[in-house]
């Protein structure tokens, strides 16, 4: 791991939207702190309803976070401070979110260069790599097909790809892979992993399945109950590369995944 | 479709069409005029250019008239966009524009207009803007918000939104907004001809009417009606080329009729 | 302003809370069109404009001499009656053609063609016919009306017709006036939907159709006054017949409100 986190969240909290009721509204997450380092593949595990998107959408800079701190590298976003947002940080962090959210009026590619005709920056360069992108998780020949003619799991590489097109260090990624099969989730997953082992990016990966936390991740967080707070923190000792399929047979994984199920309780 | 329900129409057609006929030779053509008249006028018409001359007429006030109406039927939900204090200011101004008959207005748009086109133009475009405001404004409202925010997390500013994810998501709508106002443009076009026109598809229902010349009133009546059914096909083509990327037996407006 | 407050809605603590803020701005407006009204009269002159003083004036005076209830009863008269009449039609014959399938299929893409026909236009034909009395006018509110009824209840009918059989399926299929009543109930949004908007149809068409032939009514008086050049004539008119459409329309929004409160049926049935 790198010496010093690329990303810090100091006692981060949110509270619910206010109402017009006199009282403030309960919290979402308190006093959440942890720190990330750099090309770690961190995962976050927690119950429903514990605030695990909102957590991402903060990072992201999509939503205000009612108290706390969050630090990239040296920049420090405190919450009193955040009058406006820079949704993506200027591109330098990435998110998948949880629906695929290509723009059904795009095909593939269209998509995927989507980031680069938003900055300006579509060229022969750019277009060149979206093909590779492209090849890369298995969409060749698909270029021109509109999202409703692909598949889910089609469609949530596409969304992945689009993402890396532009080559934000961090990526938040908020359950991509929960609403496909398990067996597309797996290929996914070994996807996911060859393209990180190629680029080493930094990924904040929440999920609901301790499996996929443990086959994915350097390190585990797990979230407590609402309001939330980092109940545990589980470095995962399975060594890479990881054989997805298989990872219920790798050595330690029957302890980590105790562990952790233990503490999402 | 089976051949039966081919089958079937035809026979109605033909029912219809021997009806009419022999409803002709009864009363009199001066009363109502037969299929094969009206027909063979309707093309020596078209031949002879007096029809094409009348109804690019009509159909000049339609289509000048949907721009000008529906132009800025289309932009002000947009630039109203970011200001949801000012539709809500606007909203019982148009509720009430939308409900109001705009056809009371013909004779104060002749009035102020004169007998010209001019007047047939403003009718058609007062009809046309409310109808496609609202569809409008609607199909902004159905902005999905997680594309907004995708957008936002590549870089995209407020003026790339509005290009890039809210347009394209409001074409849908704005097309059935279009299609809905179709036939009311040529209504009111149409109207506003026989209350005072010396030109157009109108002015031939009027004159022929006047001159108990039925055949020319059924001959003006079938190219109008031709007129909407070919508008709404222009549309409908516009709209499936435009909006390959749906998938198919997506919901669209249902129409109120006429 | 984060994007959070556009997914949530608007902020709560402005400096003027936006109720009043909307309120305000409508009565700003209406004030504003007012003046532009004025102004427009002013520099106008008055063929073109009457302001809106003498507007109100002349109404008030077509009130008092007791024209204007003439005329509103009138053009309500003609209406009323193409209203029933196309009513009776368009509601009576999707009922019929669902007894008979294979001829509702056969006819049924001639109706959609023939609504394609503007029917003010056959106003002039129908003159010739029928003289220039209420007939001409009454045929077209009919025609108005019944495509607007027919089209609103034959969706419905085609939709109840679905679910119907597969319910009176699943049910064991009960006797045939339970399912009739199902019907019933099933389709009365789709009458209320059809009927409100055909009423304000059928008084506007009422009215239209009195530019064209009409020896009294609120139409006739605007095209009246217009052939006279007496612009307040044409203003008064029309601020009388908009205003009576839009309070046929406001009437028939509250009855139905008020009928569907105590229904059961589900209010969520879209059109």
């Amino acid at each position: 791991m790198a010496a010093a986190p690329i990303l810090e969240i100091k006692a981060l909290g949110k509270r619910f939207p206010a109402r017009s009721g006199r009282e403030p509204p309960p919290w979402i997450i308190q006093d959440m702190t942890f720190s990330v380092g750099e090309g770690e593949l961190l995962t976050i595990v927690g119950p429903s309803g514990a605030g695990k998107s909102t957590l991402l959408n903060i990072i992201a800079q999509i939503e205000v976070a009612s108290a706390g701190e969050i630090a990239f590298g040296d920049e420090r976003f405190a919450s009193s401070e955040q009058k406006s947002l820079q949704p993506g940080l200027n591109r330098r962090i990435g998110y998948v979110t949880q629906d695929d959210n290509l723009l059904p009026w795009r095909t593939t590619i269209e998509n995927v260069l989507f980031p680069h005709e938003v900055q300006g920056t579509l060229d022969d360069k750019a277009r060149t790599q979206a093909n590779e992108l492209i090849s890369a998780v298995g969409l060749s020949g698909f270029e021109n097909y509109y999202p409703h003619e692909l598949s889910g799991g089609m469609r949530k590489r596409a969304a992945l790809i689009r993402t890396l097109v532009y080559d934000p260090p961090i990526i938040l990624m908020d359950e991509p892979f929960a609403a496909v099969d398990a067996q597309t989730r797996t290929q996914l997953q070994e996807d996911l992993l060859r393209l990180w082992s190629l680029k080493r990016k930094t990924i904040l990966f929440v999920t609901h399945d301790i499996t996929e936390a443990i086959a994915l991740g350097d390190r585990a967080l797990v979230l407590s109950r609402r309001p939330s707070r980092v109940a545990a923190e589980h470095p995962i000792p399975i060594p890479r590369p990881r054989n997805v399929k298989d990872i219920f047979t790798m050595p330690g994984f029957a302890a980590i995944y105790e562990h952790i199920r233990a503490d999402v309780q | 479709m089976n051949w039966r329900g081919w089958f079937d129409r035809l026979v109605v057609l033909l029912i219809l069409l021997a009806l009419w006929q022999a409803g002709s030779m009864a009363l009199g053509t001066y009363w109502l005029s037969g299929p094969w008249l009206t027909v063979s006028r309707f093309f020596a018409s078209l031949w002879d250019g007096e029809l094409i001359f009348h109804a690019s007429y009509t159909i000049q006030e339609a289509t000048v008239g949907c721009v000008i109406g529906g132009v800025p039927a289309v932009l002000l939900p947009f630039a109203l966009r970011k200001h949801p204090v000012v539709v809500a200011i606007l909203d019982p101004f148009m509720v009430g524009g939308y409900g109001a008959p705009k056809l009371a207005f013909a004779p104060l748009f002749i009035l102020w207009f004169g007998i010209g086109i001019e007047s047939k133009i403003a009718l058609v475009a007062a009809v046309v803007f409310f109808i496609v405001y609202f569809s409008t404004l609607a199909g902004i409202r159905a902005l999905d918000t997680r594309l907004v925010q995708m957008a936002q997390m590549v870089g995209a500013n407020e003026r790339q939104v509005g290009r890039y994810i809210v347009f394209p998501g409001a074409v849908p709508s704005i097309f059935a907004g279009f299609r809905i106002a179709v036939p009311y443009a040529i209504g009111a076009a149409v109207i506003a001809e026989l209350i005072s026109s010396n030109r157009g598809l109108g002015y031939l229902v009027q004159t022929g009417a006047m001159n108990f010349d039925t055949t020319q009133v059924f001959v003006a009546i079938l190219a109008a009606t031709l007129i909407v059914h070919g508008f709404i096909a222009i549309v409908d083509i516009g709209e499936r080329f435009l909006l390959r990327w749906r998938p198919r037996g997506a919901a669209l407006v249902v129409d109120q009729g006429l | 302003m984060t994007t959070a407050d556009l997914t949530s809605g608007y902020s709560e603590s402005r400096t003027i809370p936006r109720r009043w803020l909307v309120i305000g701005g409508r009565i700003a407006l209406a004030l504003a069109l007012l003046l532009a009204w004025e102004w427009g009269a002013r520099s106008l002159g008055p063929l073109f404009f009457a302001p809106p003083l003498a507007t109100f004036q002349r109404i008030v005076e077509m009130a008092a001499s007791g024209q204007l209830l003439t005329d509103i009863l009138a053009t309500m008269r003609v209406s009323a009656l193409g209203f029933v009449i196309g009513c009776a039609c368009g509601i009576g014959l999707p009922f019929i053609l669902q007894q008979l399938p294979r001829v509702t299929a056969a006819v049924e893409p001639f109706i959609m063609a023939s609504q394609g026909i503007p029917k003010y236009a056959l106003t002039p034909w129908l003159i010739l016919w029928f003289g220039i009395g209420d007939a001409p006018k009454v045929i077209v509110v009919t025609l108005f009306t019944f495509y607007i009824t027919f089209i609103t209840v034959f969706a419905g009918i085609r939709g109840v017709d679905q679910r119907l059989i597969s319910m009176a399926r699943v049910m064991g299929a009960s006797e045939r006036t339970i399912a009739r009543k199902v019907i019933w109930i099933s389709l009365l949004p789709f009458f209320f939907t059809g009927l409100k908007v055909a009423l304000p149809r059928a008084v506007s068409a009422a009215i239209v159709g009195e530019f064209l032939v009409a020896t009294e009514g609120v139409g006739f008086s605007i095209e009246h006054a217009r052939q006279l050049s007496d612009t307040t004539g044409v203003f008064a008119g029309i601020v009388v017949a908009v205003s009576l459409v839009l309070i046929i329309n406001s009437v028939v929004n509250a009855l139905e409100r008020r009928a569907l409160r105590w229904r059961p049926v589900d209010r969520d049935m879209q059109i």
